[in-house]
């Protein structure tokens, strides 16, 4: 290898080379495009005609090529031994494939590949002992030969262009962990809402009659939430409070619940402790939602403070709370109970507003008539309340009837 | 953006390239391709004006030898013109200006193509 000392101009050339690379390497850049032009530039450096960048997988104990400029056929890939492979991580100075070099007989066959593409010199990349990649160039397309300082030069760009693999490859497995994360929170978030449903199932089976009751309520509730502006994770934390707001029933006799005459005292006592044992489940649990348990205790208030179990009155109710009352009692009366036949749609209205201001907050209701109004006159981006009553509506009536009552 | 179409013209059977400052870029590797073309059309006299380039990075030396590499396959010439002192310089550091004759003016250029053969002369 000739030793020859370089120019004060060389030195310059390839110090502002060297001045590129970093900035490319640490630029915002693709990094296919960063890797591109860290080979462009090396090759450019050393007047090399040939070119290849390979990053190496260590659990495949493959070498595979992820640039390439000037060859004649694809560089693709190169097996290797894991033992080539660590004897090759301490070898940090660059080769020529030519040279009898221990390192070179390390590459075995690959070395051969590589002579065949027609290329010369190898530099290998390597952080703390971990092999890479190699970054493998043509001789000078002028046939001088590589200096002593040009394999070293070889191997301070490789050592940058290394530094560039690492960053990549903590990046890549940085996403992969990000990935593998998301997918098992997405698993567990849907283990999360089928026990909820499967709750609000075992709920609703309680009563005969309540078939589907939790999901209507849940719905209703989450589009009157939109429609009073709520973000969409208090409409999620309104919709799961729906699916299990009555879950106090569990605890409740189901002679009582599906009791077809008018309940005695005790009968009642019983049915209507239903919110509080239901926020004493709810409040044990640690959900990712807030006012879940208050949303399940207040949905029996009444806005003039005469419900149970608390007689709140007006704004002391919390908000879902005011939803889920009403959107329980327009369903409880939309649909067959085992004591009553369900009501029509339009006496269920005249109800709500009969009870308005005084059972029923008035901006509630407001928003669940405007939600109504809007299916009616198909304005609503899709329909959720009327296509789940049990009546066949004409929403044309609907809407003039919803007109002159509201 | 980078119009490198417009970067050439055809003098006679001689085309002329204007690499600008796109050629230190990775970009620049579609002057390769467009020099391919004119190969492909049967032109084999290439003159690389740097009139319009300021300073030649190691991206455009790669590039100007893959572009050299390309026309000597094909058996034709390829001359340099307008180069400034400091791309002279920088050739001359990385070996070019031995394989490339370089000429003043891209005028001086097409005049040697005219009478040039098909090899590339130092």
């Amino acid at each position: 290898m000739p030793d020859i000392d370089p120019s004060l101009e060389k030195l310059i050339f390839n110090l502002n080379t060297l001045s590129e690379l970093g900035t490319e390497i640490t630029s915002a850049n693709d990094f296919k495009r960063i890797v591109k032009s860290s080979l462009f530039m090396v090759m450019g450096s050393f007047s090399a005609s040939k070119g290849v960048l390979y990053t190496y997988d260590s659990e495949r104990l493959l070498f595979s090529p992820i640039a390439s400029k000037g060859l004649t056929e694809p560089a693709g890939g190169l097996r290797l031994s894991a033992t080539a492979m660590k004897g090759l991580a301490e070898h940090s100075r660059p080769i020529d494939l030519h040279s009898g070099e221990s390192a070179v007989s390390l590459l075995g066959q690959a070395s051969e590949r590589l002579i065949r593409l027609g290329l010369k010199v190898v530099g290998f990349l390597v952080v703390r002992d971990e092999l890479l990649g190699m970054i493998v160039i043509s001789g000078n397309v002028g046939g001088e030969k590589y200096s002593n300082y040009d394999l070293q030069l070889l191997s301070v760009m490789a050592q940058n262009i290394a530094f560039s693999l690492q960053s990549h490859s903590l990046l890549k497995r940085l996403m992969q962990k990000y990935n593998e994360n998301k997918e098992l929170y997405e698993n567990l978030r849907r283990i999360y809402y089928d026990t909820i449903h499967a709750f609000a199932a075992a709920i609703d089976a309680k009563d005969a009659y309540t078939k589907g009751h939790s999901h209507r309520v849940a719905t209703y509730s989450a589009v009157v939430a939109k429609e009073m502006g709520w973000s969409d994770e208090r409409i999620e934390g309104i919709r799961i409070a729906g699916l299990l707001h009555d879950i106090g029933k569990i605890a409740v006799d189901k002679t009582i619940i599906n009791k077809p005459s008018g309940l005695n005292g005790h009968e009642s006592v019983e049915i209507n402790s239903h919110p509080i044992v239901g926020y004493e489940i709810l409040s044990k649990i640690k959900f990712p939602w807030k006012g879940i348990p208050f949303m399940t205790r207040n949905h029996h208030e009444k806005i003039d403070g005469t419900g149970y179990p608390d007689r709140l009155a007006g704004d002391d109710i919390p908000q879902g709370a005011r939803i889920v009352t009403l959107v329980d009692a327009f369903d409880a009366m939309t649909t067959d109970r085992p004591y009553r036949r369900r009501l029509s749609f339009v006496d269920a209205m005249s109800e709500l507003k009969a009870h308005t201001s005084t059972q029923f907050d008035s901006d509630v209701v407001y928003s669940f008539v405007s939600v109504l109004k809007k299916e009616a006159t198909g304005r609503a981006k899709s329909s959720t309340i009327l296509p789940l009553l049990d009546e066949k509506l004409d929403t044309e009536k609907v809407s003039v009837f919803l007109k002159e009552l509201f | 953006m980078i119009d490198i179409l417009n970067g050439c013209r055809e003098v006679g059977d001689t085309v002329v390239l204007y690499p600008q400052n796109y050629i230190n870029g990775i970009e620049g590797e579609k002057l390769e391709q467009v020099c391919e073309t004119f190969i492909e059309k049967g032109i084999r006299k290439v003159v690389i004006d740097f009139s319009e380039t300021d300073i030649v990075n190691s991206i455009g030396v790669s590039i100007l030898i893959g572009i050299i590499e390309k026309i000597k396959e094909a058996e034709g010439v390829v001359l340099f013109s307008s180069l400034s002192k400091i791309n002279i310089e920088v050739f001359r550091i990385v070996g070019l200006t031995k394989l490339i004759p370089s000429f003043a003016t891209e005028a001086d250029a097409i005049k040697e193509m005219s009478g040039a053969g098909t090899q590339i002369g130092g």
